[in-house]
């Protein structure tokens, strides 16, 4: 009787399979900042954004980019480290209802993955398009390109890596070595950041007007691909899950 | 991990659990695919893509199936062969113009102030529905590519014809004749102006005349068969599980 009520109390205390707390408010989070970021563009991009030669330009697009360098390095530091740091030492003996809430959390992760991706390579990677057709560049740093290359991307690369410590430090699915498409669909996208020196120094050189589909560009479309390693990594997690809920879905 | 206890209580928490993750994998593959799908086509497509004056008879109809066929084909390679799912295309081109039609309003008329009627993005649906509904029907790939594909190159100029055809008609300006979405181009000044970088309406085709956008579809047609096998192939490659052993 005693152990009967001392389990049915373990359950009602128990967390949640899916944090679904955690996942809207991380989705908020993400969706809030990069709102408030739109607005500073709008507000300071034509405002003290067309010429990195005068000094508002240094007061609100230089220290922006100084700022987020710092907060990026300090946030991949926290939190990568974190995840190591609190791994499982003993993850292959977890118990499958453990199993399945840690898949619902890597879920959550993965979710927060596809949004800052989405806001990387597609809201300010075409937004730069338009911004550079408008405004003649006279400086690598630009408005946009603070934000899309030195901000939407790293937060992109933070998210990923820490999505993809988070299986391979609490997840038994992820112990029988490297997830090829895993590190596929995490190290392509962060490849695109180091491209942008190729970017940058190609831009520098010949100074092109804005013509996207340059092949200078096509080393950001190599990378790009490889958010399709994103289907591995989906037919490795359905068929973790499916062996775990098999025998009671059957 | 205990192979005797099960993870859930119950098969209604089972079932409950199966359709949760059906809805995270959903939303997350359609916003890594949107993104990956969006860079790879605004940098390849892009500007025959953002402005009218480059929505031509000849390079606009050639370049966009061409480079737009492949992630769709990548995607039903892992949709349709894992989980007999007819949607690989469509979804794709959905997440597609889902990024496009949210940048081009906030960001290219929101920031830059050009109008939407200026910027909006091609339509790709049409061969994506052909295309599902031939490898639904067929479950060949081989088919698909070749008929599927021969129709997603075909279909993209009828399939935006509607949308442009009233930006084709001629006008004349200061005693030059051109296009309604020409004169949008010199209105709307970009630094992809110059005539040495707009390419449109380039080459001897152009003697032909009427011919030109008809004659463009069916070679666009003819390399997206080609496109769509090779990256059905990408596609089966990227959908892999394979682990690697750490070194």
């Amino acid at each position: 009787m005693a152990a009967t009520t001392e389990s049915v109390k373990t359950d009602a205390a128990e967390a949640p399979l899916l944090n679904k707390k955690n996942m809207f408010l991380g989705a908020a989070l993400y969706i809030v900042f990069y709102g408030w970021v739109r607005w500073y563009e709008g507000v300071y991009g034509w405002s003290a954004g067309l010429d990195s030669f005068a000094p508002e330009f240094e007061t609100y697009w230089m220290n922006f980019l100084y700022i987020e360098f710092i907060l990026e390095v300090s946030t991949a530091g926290i939190l990568w480290g974190y995840i190591w740091k609190t791994r499982d030492r003993k993850v292959m003996s977890i118990t499958p209802r453990e199993e399945l809430r840690r898949h619902f959390t890597h879920w959550v992760w993965l979710v927060m993955y596809a949004i800052a991706i989405y806001y990387g390579a597609s809201y300010f990677t075409e937004q730069d398009g338009t911004w550079h057709q408008t405004i003649v560049r006279d400086t690598d740093f630009t408005p946009s390109h603070i934000i899309e290359f030195y901000l939407s991307y790293p937060i992109y690369i933070i998210t990923g890596v820490a999505s993809f410590l988070y299986a391979k430090t609490r997840l038994p699915t992820y112990q029988q070595g490297l997830s090829l498409q895993y590190m596929v669909s995490v190290i392509g996208p962060f490849m695109i950041l180091p491209n942008v020196g190729l970017n940058e120094w190609g831009h520098t050189f010949w100074f092109m007007e804005e013509l996207f589909v340059a092949p200078l560009h096509y080393g950001f479309v190599f990378f790009g691909w490889a958010a399709l390693g994103i289907l591995g990594v989906v037919n490795t997690e359905v068929g973790a899950i499916s062996k775990l809920l098999k025998k009671d879905l059957a | 991990m205990s192979a005797s206890q099960s993870a859930v209580r119950s098969r209604a928490e089972a079932v409950k659990v199966s359709r949760t993750f059906d809805w995270l994998i959903l939303f997350t593959l359609f916003f890594v695919v949107l993104g990956g799908y969006h860079i790879h086509y605004m940098l390849t497509g892009g500007d025959w893509d953002f402005w009218t004056d480059w929505k031509d008879r000849r390079l606009w109809v050639t370049v966009a199936p061409i480079v737009s066929i492949t992630f769709p084909a990548a995607v039903q390679a892992c949709l349709w062969w894992r989980y007999r799912l007819p949607f690989g295309a469509v979804v794709c081109v959905l997440g597609l113009l889902l990024g496009e039609w949210i940048n081009r309003y906030l960001n290219f008329w929101g920031w830059t102030y050009f109008p939407v009627n200026f910027c909006f993005p091609s339509n790709l649906m049409p061969g994506a529905i052909v295309l599902d509904v031939v490898l639904m029907m067929t479950g060949s790939m081989t088919a698909t590519a070749v008929i599927g594909g021969m129709a997603w190159g075909l279909l993209f100029y009828p399939g935006n014809w509607p949308i442009i055809a009233p930006l084709h008609v001629p006008v004349e300006y200061n005693g030059m004749m051109m296009t309604l979405a020409d004169l949008q181009g010199y209105h709307y000044v970009r630094t992809g102006t110059p005539e040495y970088i707009r390419m449109v309406e380039k080459g001897t085709l152009r003697t032909f005349g009427k011919d030109v956008a008809p004659v463009s579809a069916f070679f666009s047609a003819f390399v997206s068969i080609l496109i769509y096998f090779l990256w059905h192939f990408f596609g089966q490659w990227f959908a892999k599980t394979d682990f690697v052993k750490a070194a």
